[in-house]
């Protein structure tokens, strides 16, 4: 009962934080923790169903009104969270360490940026753009085109040891990367380190703005993802996968095909990645290879880890707390000593306008990600949302 | 095509090859011993490399801004960082163990591999922070010691300079070294006892965590010395520098047979070959449509290709899997 | 006239041991064991059976269908599932999770029906829910269905991983020492359990075993392994009088005249 109203007034007033300060990080850090807060409430499933749907449905769409970058902000929360949630069904449900993962991203981002744009009269011949209809058909192209290059890197390198298995999909990510850098010749199908623009939108209803409706495209996505890891995750194909990550000699002594069921990791995974590749590149306008780096795997990968391997509550949490660390307190915490040094604040004697200049902390995302993988190995290896599991059991 | 241009580069190429391949034979060694005694890729060997080359251009600038740098013989130089340079990379590399690999060590296999990717995207970004505030800049040039320039002609169209002959030479000393230190020595023996089985080890008197600490300061060192003359022979250094060379270097390992040193060494030149020649002749035989950064898909993909059909190596991995 | 479960001429090498030297076996029905001392090729010879090594030589069929060359899982889908001397359960998953795991094989949807959550699929999970709460309650342990392995006693994780190699519906059970670091209390109700499956379910059972007396009440056959051969098989009785077994357990002195019981 408590929970209950504490629940319903958090969100009250952290809704209002947000109304009343609409420049504040600080305010929508608050409102996005109270989301986090109600999902581990204690309180009936069709209270926090309904707190929830209220935040993401009315407020945030309200909030991002005033504030657009916020909505912007809650898109790639949105789009991470569907990232790690497939990337949770290879690493945290199958056991398979992938550290390629964003490759996938590429595939699906380009599948799209290429015939979505005038660039696609290049490869082709003509008739490029497509329509923006086509969009939505090519959600689902994207998926299958990812799952297709899942399988077709998973046939050869899924007999092998973990620990080599996370080299080579390292390597694969880093084929596509070069790849995708290089392509430009001699058939020109990336454009090379140039990237492709402009990228078609999808319509969108014709009482929304275009990042309301990619919000809302989104969170529709995000929803599936997880309603699919949920009948995945609690199904024979779930169980075999969590079988052979305890023990993979045992599972197959018990008859889980280990090549077959690591392949349908691999594409599950794949595909999530793959439509959201496609989400990505209409909604940035501009890819290029850039934004498919070894860093975006790792940070995917720094996401489920946070959350807690296996946990689809913990791979929501993960990324949005990653994500958010780098969009908005990274960044944050760097305009805010760039006024203290234009201000020309003393701290201690020191004037902080002889900092360095080269010192800019939004940058440093991957000593972000470095400290949560290996503080969370050591201190809390089963994540801040461990896996239903392993959590009743400390329950009991 | 001219075939006169192909053949005219080719001694040149076979040389770039050579270079580069006792580099990656440097960086592998790190890789090497840890997996040979632990069975676990230290993943931040990449960066505990580059640390090396760090130490070595920050000596250098200091020696040049006290105004010193061209007083001192240039050997002497070389010395000074190759030893500063594997001094701080081993004290990095067995820190690294105490703090983020030691407590994991009975944890499932891909628990300290995942605490290792942690450790080098930390110490990348800890680098780069060191710099900007210590030196307002991470992009660093080693300052050239005008000797080391110095080119000798080989033939009329090939020459070396003589920085990458100290390179090989340097190499070959450590690489044999190493293999007599292993093979030849009771702290070697100690090693591969270790290596071989470690509760057995540890009841005939051996110290277990010492010898690893041990095998991370040895390889550590060879990183830190390969930083050192990656930075001679290469000059332009950042803290993100280390980390490609890192994955081409434990490639050459698993090429070679990971846990074996001769392997470590075969494995380098042979991909070191292989990209030297990729990035001077697929240009060159395609008519420009593949570019020399397809080398780096060469490279990765003789990993992959190594691990599915080879996943022992060239010469064998020295290390029995254990059960 | 093929039997249930033949082999012919089985040999094993690593490196320059061999395991296993021209191993025949034939097993129709009931419970047989496999004894020998250690290192006699026992283990080898289950691993064979089941798809874990390769055979270097030789012939093994089931049910008539030749079984080497197949993988584990397919030879487990064929009827033939085992258990492990070292338990090997899945050990962060509760109880009827690991039964659930065994009756992988016999599960008959795929990847849509879970997606689009069918009735097919619902009946399947349902089937499969009550089929392992079954297995769970014939071994003893339903009571403790929700409970994670790892936390289990040491008796009932053996009992469990019985029943998770019940799970694939087997027609023959190879059990690679089910009573290691049991009492012999405990090791004598399972051998009333195992009695009560052949019985209840028709399966025949293959046994790895240590303790003697164990094997001697419960077997209907019993095979002696030595340095990869098979020195002796037939009813426990005679197994227990033959020299060359009493010599192979307690060396050559034993074996004469008046040396000591097999066994120990």
């Amino acid at each position: 009962m408590i929970h209950a109203a504490a629940s319903i007034a958090l969100l009250i007033v952290s809704g209002a934080m947000v109304a009343v300060f609409p420049r504040s990080i600080l305010a929508f850090l608050v409102f996005q923790g109270s989301l986090v807060a109600i999902y581990v409430a204690r309180i009936p499933a069709w209270l926090r169903a309904l707190l929830l749907g209220t935040a993401l449905l009315v407020m945030m769409p309200v909030i991002g009104a005033w504030n657009g970058y916020y909505l912007e902000v809650a898109t790639q929360v949105g789009i991470f969270v569907a990232l790690a949630l497939g990337l949770n069904i290879v690493v945290g449900l199958a056991g398979l360490l992938d550290l390629g993962y964003v490759a996938f991203f590429a595939v699906g981002a380009y599948t799209w940026a290429i015939v979505g744009s005038p660039h696609g009269n290049i490869v082709f011949g003509g008739g490029f753009p497509l329509s923006p209809w086509a969009f939505y058909l090519f959600l689902v192209v994207g998926l299958l085109v990812a799952a297709g290059t899942g399988i077709l890197l998973g046939l050869p390198v899924l007999r092998l040891r973990g620990d080599y298995l996370a080299i080579v999909t390292l390597g694969f990510g880093e084929v596509i990367r070069v790849l995708a850098n290089n392509l430009d010749k001699p058939i020109n199908l990336t454009n090379g380190p140039k990237g492709i623009t402009p990228i078609g939108r999808p319509p969108v209803p014709p009482f929304m703005s275009y990042s309301e409706g990619f919000y809302f495209l989104v969170l529709l996505i995000v929803i599936v993802v997880i309603l699919v890891n949920r009948r995945l995750e609690d199904s024979h194909i779930g169980r075999a996968w969590e079988a052979m990550r305890e023990d993979e000699l045992a599972a197959q002594a018990m008859g889980v095909p280990l090549v077959r069921s690591k392949l349908l990791a691999f594409a599950c995974g794949a595909s999530f990645a793959g439509v959201m590749g496609v989400v990505f590149s209409a909604k940035q306008l501009f890819i290029n290879p850039e934004s498919f780096t070894f860093l975006e795997s790792i940070g995917v990968l720094a996401m489920v880890i946070l959350g807690g391997m296996g946990s689809i509550p913990g791979a929501v949490v993960g990324a949005t707390v990653v994500t958010v660390l780098n969009l908005q307190v990274l960044k944050g915490f760097s305009l805010w000593l760039n006024e203290l040094k234009n201000a020309d604040v003393t701290v201690l004697g020191y004037n902080l306008a002889n900092l360095p200049t080269q010192l800019e902390p939004a940058k440093y995302e991957r000593m972000v990600f470095g400290i949560i993988l290996v503080v969370m190995m050591i201190v809390r290896p089963q994540g801040l949302f461990p896996a239903r599991r392993r959590q009743r059991e400390l329950g009991q | 095509m001219d075939l006169e241009l192909l053949v005219g580069i080719f001694p040149q190429v076979l040389l770039d090859g050579i270079l580069l391949g006792f580099m990656y034979a440097l960086i592998a060694l790190g890789y090497t011993m840890v997996y040979g005694v632990l069975e676990f890729i230290n993943f931040a060997h990449s960066e505990i490399f580059i640390v090396g080359a760090f130490v070595g251009v920050e000596i250098l600038l200091g020696l040049k801004s006290a105004g010193v740098l061209d007083s001192v013989p240039w050997v002497l130089v070389l010395l000074l960082i190759l030893v500063a340079g594997m001094l701080a990379s081993g004290v990095l590399a067995v820190s690294v163990e105490r703090i983020a690999y030691r407590p994991l060590r009975h944890a499932p296999r891909l628990i300290p591999l995942i605490s290792a990717i942690g450790v080098s995207f930390f110490l990348q970004d800890a680098i780069r922070l060191f710099e900007s505030i210590w030196r307002n800049a991470f992009n660093l040039v080693y300052p050239t010691l005008d000797v080391l320039n110095h080119r000798y002609d080989l033939t009329a169209t090939v020459d070396v300079p003589l920085k990458s002959l100290v390179v090989i030479v340097a190499a070959l000393l450590m690489l044999w070294g190493l293999w007599a230190l292993v093979n030849r020595t009771k702290i070697g023996t100690a090693i591969r006892a270790v290596a071989e089985d470690q509760a057995a080890a540890s009841l005939m008197g051996i110290n277990v965590n010492r010898i690893i600490s041990l095998t991370f300061l040895i390889g550590g060192a060879m990183g830190g010395a390969a930083g050192v003359l990656f930075g001679v022979q290469y000059g332009l250094i950042n803290p993100y520098t280390g980390f490609i060379p890192g994955l081409k270097a434990f490639t050459a390992a698993v090429l070679g047979g990971i846990g074996n040193i001769p392997g470590a060494m075969v494995g380098g030149l042979v991909l070191g070959l292989l990209e030297a020649f990729a990035a001077s002749y697929l240009s060159l035989l395609t008519g420009g449509a593949f570019g020399a950064e397809y080398k780096d898909i060469f490279a990765f993909s003789a990993l992959i290709l190594i691990l599915i059909f080879r996943p022992k190596g060239l010469l064998g991995e020295v290390v029995r899997e254990r059960a | 006239m093929t039997g249930l479960f033949e082999a012919a001429g089985v040999s094993k090498r690593f490196g320059g041991l061999t395991a296993l030297h021209g191993v025949d076996y034939r097993l129709d029905a009931g419970i047989a064991s496999i004894i020998g001392p250690n290192g006699a090729g026992k283990t080898t010879l289950f691993n064979i059976f089941t798809g874990v090594y390769p055979a270097d030589e030789g012939r093994v069929t089931f049910r008539g269908q030749p079984v080497l060359g197949l993988r584990p899982d397919q030879i487990t889908a064929l009827g033939v599932c085992r258990t492990f001397q070292n338990i090997r359960l899945f050990a962060n998953m509760t109880a009827i999770e690991n039964v659930l795991v065994g009756m992988h094989a016999r599960v008959r949807v795929g990847l849509w029906d879970a997606l689009a959550r069918t009735s097919r699929f619902h009946a399947s999970e349902q089937g499969s829910w009550r089929g392992g709460l079954d297995l769970l309650e014939r071994v003893g342990l339903r009571p403790k269905a929700n409970e994670i392995a790892r936390n289990l006693p040491y008796g009932d994780q053996r009992r469990l991983e019985l029943a998770r190699a019940l799970g694939s519906q087997p027609a023959l059970l190879l059990l690679d020492e089910p009573t290691a670091g049991m009492t012999q209390a405990e090791a004598t109700s399972l051998m009333a359990l195992l009695r009560r499956l052949v019985a209840d379910l028709g399966l025949a059972i293959l046994l790895i075993e240590h303790n003697m007396r164990v094997v001697m009440e419960v077997s209907d056959r019993v095979t002696v392994l030595d340095h990869g051969e098979k020195i002796a098989e037939g009813v426990p009785r005679e197994v227990q009088t033959n020299p060359r077994v009493i010599e192979a357990y307690l060396g050559r002195r034993a074996a004469a005249p008046g040396g000591g019981r097999a066994g120990a």
